[in-house]
């Protein structure tokens, strides 16, 4: 079956075992080695003897690699162990190949296996440099949500020949996030909040698309970021994967909807508009655990869309760390027309399955609910894999990755972040406002340009909170020390602002909807 | 898959289905008292590392090409120790189970002989199925037999890993009997088999009465097969590349008893669960050493061919960086090999999958380095070539753990 399993015909030295073939190695091969000149001089072939005390040495064959051992000889060819080199009949062809003893050169014993570490590459090519250019991964950039597509944006503004790649988990078409808490109050279907299609844009900027696709881990030594569609070489990352939530241990992740992208909105809606029974309601009861920013903005919605919503919260009134408890309870207020009802003070301890459609929640405090769906707003924080595999500094009490406020920098200078994944000056920042200027910061650090007017990636920004019934704006820190005074208050309207021996630090206009303040003024 | 001969072969312990071998003598803890004590640590690497290079290597190429089952060096190792690394308790005072260490000697193994390390692996496996058992009958002595390498052990567990990854259905159907189950089915390849080995395998448990086949299986069940049983065929399976050697069979089984005395798991699916991590760490072995033997390969034809070497793209100084970057990991990861959060087995099925990539990567570009030379077919540049395939579609294959991080890291939301 095998050539080595019947040794084949020798062929003979001369014209046709030292043929083409081998001589064409042979000349394409190395300049003949320095130690060539350490061979027997002639007179010791002539005699036919290397001196006895010679140490055993080794010819290898420039045409196939094979080694004449003088220790072992050939046996095949009736050489017995010990036939020096030079004592080989001239007729005597390469076992393996058929070339003749001419083809043969002395042959250092390999390396052993400690000098691996040691031994060294070659020395860097004069061209090193430009072929790397040419053939150079480009960007590649993890994340199909709105950091990464602005990431790819500007970075495609600033070089329309880099090659761009960007990583997806979801499908990866373009929305507005902050719409999905909108969505119920201005009517709309899930289908309609997608501006582009993931295709379009990637076509658009000239982006390599991969949907649907994990990142898995990073071989930052490697510079190999590893998906679950392959392994892609990068010359500069982009992390843009976002925050996901963070689920207590008592909300079990089978049973509560988390919404923080547009698929698993679009999965929420479809359990909420199922068919239902003839005869039974079409009103859903929704429970909502969590009364932050996300938690208030998704029950006011909900409840303005129809449901019966029910919002849980440990502290004892919505919104209590952003907001003075004037606000909170003017926002309590305008709620008060709505099916949502706002209970506070309680944890969650239990959720189980009632049957297929219904799930039961209880507190510690000893209330339970029923619900059709229920709805976990509990926090985000920044997933650590990835930035663990790269071994990046991490701001654990921020919960996002550290990066450099103007460059967006790691501590991998090959790797950049941006969007809410990452943590700037001990904050993590899971807003959108920022995002557009931290991408065109990024790409100014990336392509070498700085942006004209300096990075301004971390300038603060106004919080904008879309609580249908009444929408409230804050500029500055609302959470700082200091003292809340009312600078109006009356129906439909709230405005205050924060003191300190400083001065103003932060300041809220919570207003009404122009037909609900019409109605309240009625 | 577990892999192949492409026919009997006298010197591969070949049995002969008409009349199976007898049983080997029950081992007694008597008869190891003439045995030299395991090594560990370093000292059982250098000890493997010269049965690699030394005996191994001479033997590499009959494996290979003339299907040569390597069983007298099989045994070595399990003398030196490198069968029980990962075992806990095992003899050694102070040690508990290694699985770095584990790792370490099948790498050592695979980086001269890929086919060699796949069974060394396909043997691990099945100590780490008795060990995890908690069976008496399969532990305490039988054990010890198994992880000296007095008998030796395969693996029947590619087709129901696939099966709990939904990939294709089990083909192993176990029926309820007075002293436990009866089994039918065959495992189409099953390496490192012969007359007097054991392999774990499962089977789909139909319902009481049932004959199997058409009712919904109530479970499944998991066990160790003794070859020489009666009602164990080992059937000769088509040629496999570059593993020729290893002693693949097809394991047929006629109503065969399974006891309490064979029962791994029941029921199999938890248990299977809980050693994933342990099973797909200790793989990466394999993959770690044929990257190891294609870089050493690489560097061998350095001095004469470097000036023509230096224009490919993956060279060695950078291959063995990334290597040595991947052991570090796969190393941190066997601290923990029974870790079942999710975290951490996506961890340990990338490790995996990473370390087929990069032999694929290694070995071809071995090849590259090599030239002609190593296109002969009694070059290891070649034949490693082979291995690196065989690492990459070996169960779980590089797609299979794609798929199963996907599914891992994929978010859960209600039904």
């Amino acid at each position: 079956m095998s050539a080595s399993a019947s040794p084949r015909p020798r062929r003979r030295a001369g014209a046709e075992g030292a043929g083409p073939v081998a001589r064409a190695v042979a000349g394409a091969g190395v300049p003949a080695p320095e130690h060539l000149a350490d061979l027997p001089p002639a007179a010791s072939a002539l005699t036919g003897a290397a001196p006895p005390e010679a140490a055993f040495r080794q010819f290898i064959c420039r045409a196939c690699g094979l080694i004449y051992d003088e220790a072992k000889g050939d046996a095949d060819a009736g050489l017995s162990p010990g036939t020096r080199f030079e004592d080989i009949p001239d007729d005597w062809t390469c076992p393996l190949c058929g070339v003749g003893k001419a083809d043969f050169e002395p042959c250092e014993p390999d390396a052993p296996a400690d000098a691996r570490a040691a031994a060294p590459d070659d020395p860097p090519l004069p061209d090193r440099a430009a072929r790397w250019a040419a053939r150079a991964p480009g960007v590649v950039v993890v994340g199909g949500g709105r950091a990464g597509w602005q990431a790819a944006q500007a970075l495609r503004e600033r070089d329309p020949a880099l090659p761009i790649t960007l990583v997806s988990a979801c499908g990866g078409d373009v929305y507005d996030k902050p719409v999905l808490s909108v969505v119920h109050a201005r009517g709309l279907a899930p289908e309609a909040l997608v501006r582009e299609r993931a295709t379009d844009a990637a076509r658009r900027l000239g982006v390599r698309l991969l949907a649907h696709t994990h990142a898995v881990s990073i071989d930052a030594g490697a510079r190999r970021l590893r998906t679950t569609r392959g392994t892609l070489p990068y010359r500069r990352l982009v992390l843009a994967c976002g925050a996901a939530p963070r689920l207590p241990a008592a909300l079990p992740p089978r049973l509560v909807w988390r919404i923080n992208d547009l698929e698993a909105y679009r999965g929420l809606r479809a359990a909420l508009d199922a068919p239902r029974p003839a005869g039974a309601p079409r009103r859903r009861h929704v429970l909502v655990v969590g009364a932050g920013l996300v938690g208030c903005e998704l029950a006011n919605d909900l409840a303005l869309g129809g449901h019966a919503v029910t919002l849980l919260d440990t502290q004892p009134r919505p919104l209590a760390a952003a907001l003075p408890p004037l606000a909170s309870q003017r926002l309590l207020e305008a709620w008060a027309g709505l099916p949502l009802r706002f209970v506070g003070g309680v944890e969650v301890e239990r959720v189980a399955r009632v049957d297929a459609k219904l799930t039961w929640v209880a507190t510690r405090c000893g209330l339970s609910f029923e619900a059709d769906a229920v709805i976990a707003a509990t926090g985000l924080a920044t997933p650590q894999r990835l930035a663990r595999s790269a071994g990046l500094a991490y701001d654990a009490r921020a919960g996002g990755i550290a990066v450099d406020a103007a460059t967006l920098a790691t501590s991998d200078p090959a790797i950049h972040a941006l969007g809410d994944c990452v943590a700037i000056g001990g904050r993590a920042s899971r807003f959108v406002e920022p995002i557009a200027r931290q991408a065109r910061a990024l790409a100014a650090a990336l392509c070498g340009a700085p942006e004209p007017d300096g990075p301004d990636a971390a300038r603060p920004v106004a919080l904008r909170i879309k609580t249908g019934s009444l929408p409230i704006t804050i500029e500055g820190d609302p959470r700082a020390a200091g003292v809340w005074t009312v600078d109006a208050d009356r129906p439909g309207e709230l405005v205050m602002t924060l003191w300190r021996d400083t001065g103003a630090v932060a300041r809220l206009a919570a207003r009404a909807p122009e037909e609900v303040r019409v109605r309240h003024s009625a | 898959m577990d892999a192949t001969l492409e026919t009997p072969r006298p010197k591969a312990a070949a049995p002969d289905p008409a009349s199976p071998a007898p049983a080997t003598p029950c081992a007694s803890a008597a008869a190891v008292s003439d045995a030299p004590a395991p090594l560990d640590g370093d000292a059982l690497l250098d000890a493997v590392r010269r049965l690699a290079d030394g005996p191994l290597a001479e033997l590499a190429d009959d494996i290979d090409r003339r299907g040569v089952y390597p069983r007298a060096l099989l045994q070595q190792l399990g003398t030196l120790g490198a069968l029980r690394a990962h075992h806990a308790g095992r003899g050694l005072p102070g040690r508990d189970a290694d699985y770095g260490l584990a790792i370490r000697a099948m790498a050592e193994v695979s980086r001269v002989c890929g086919a060699t390390g796949f069974m060394m692996w396909c043997h691990a496996a099945c100590g780490l199925y008795m060990e995890q058992s908690c069976n008496p009958a399969l532990t305490g002595a039988a054990l010890e037999r198994h992880a000296s390498g007095r008998r030796l052990g395969a693996t029947g567990m590619s087709n129901p890993m696939k099966c709990f990854a939904g990939i294709e259905p089990l083909l192993l159907r176990a029926r309820p009997a007075v002293d436990g189950w009866r089994v039918d089915g065959t495992l189409p390849w099953v390496s490192n088999l012969g007359p007097d080995h054991v392999l774990g395998a499962v089977a789909a448990v139909a319902p009481h009465g049932g004959r199997g086949g058409t009712d919904a299986p109530a479970g499944e069940i998991m066990f160790l097969v003794p070859c020489e049983a009666p009602t164990v065929e080992l059937r000769p399976c088509p040629a496999f590349s570059a593993m020729e050697g290893t002693s693949t069979w097809a394991v047929r089984l006629h109503d065969h008893p399974v006891g309490s005395d064979a029962l791994i798991a029941d029921p199999a699916r938890p248990f299977v669960g809980r050693i994933r991590a342990a099973f797909v760490l200790l793989q990466t072995g394999m993959g770690l050493g044929v990257a190891q033997g294609a870089i050493d390969s690489m560097r061998t034809v350095e001095r004469p061919l470097g000036h023509v070497n230096r224009y490919l793209d993956e060279r060695p100084d950078a291959l063995q960086a990334e290597l040595d970057a991947l052991t570090a990991r796969i190393l941190a990861l066997a601290a923990t090999p029974f870790g079942t959060a999710r975290d951490f087995l996506i961890d340990v099925l990338d490790a995996r999958a990473h370390a087929s990539e990069l032999a694929l990567r290694a070995a071809q570009s071995a090849l590259l380095h090599a030239g002609a030379r190593g296109y002969l077919l009694s070059s290891p540049v070649q034949r490693r070539v082979r291995e690196s395939h065989f690492v990459a579609i070996v169960t779980p294959a590089l797609k299979h753990l794609r798929k199963e991080i996907a599914r891992l890291s994929a978010e859960e939301y209600p039904a």
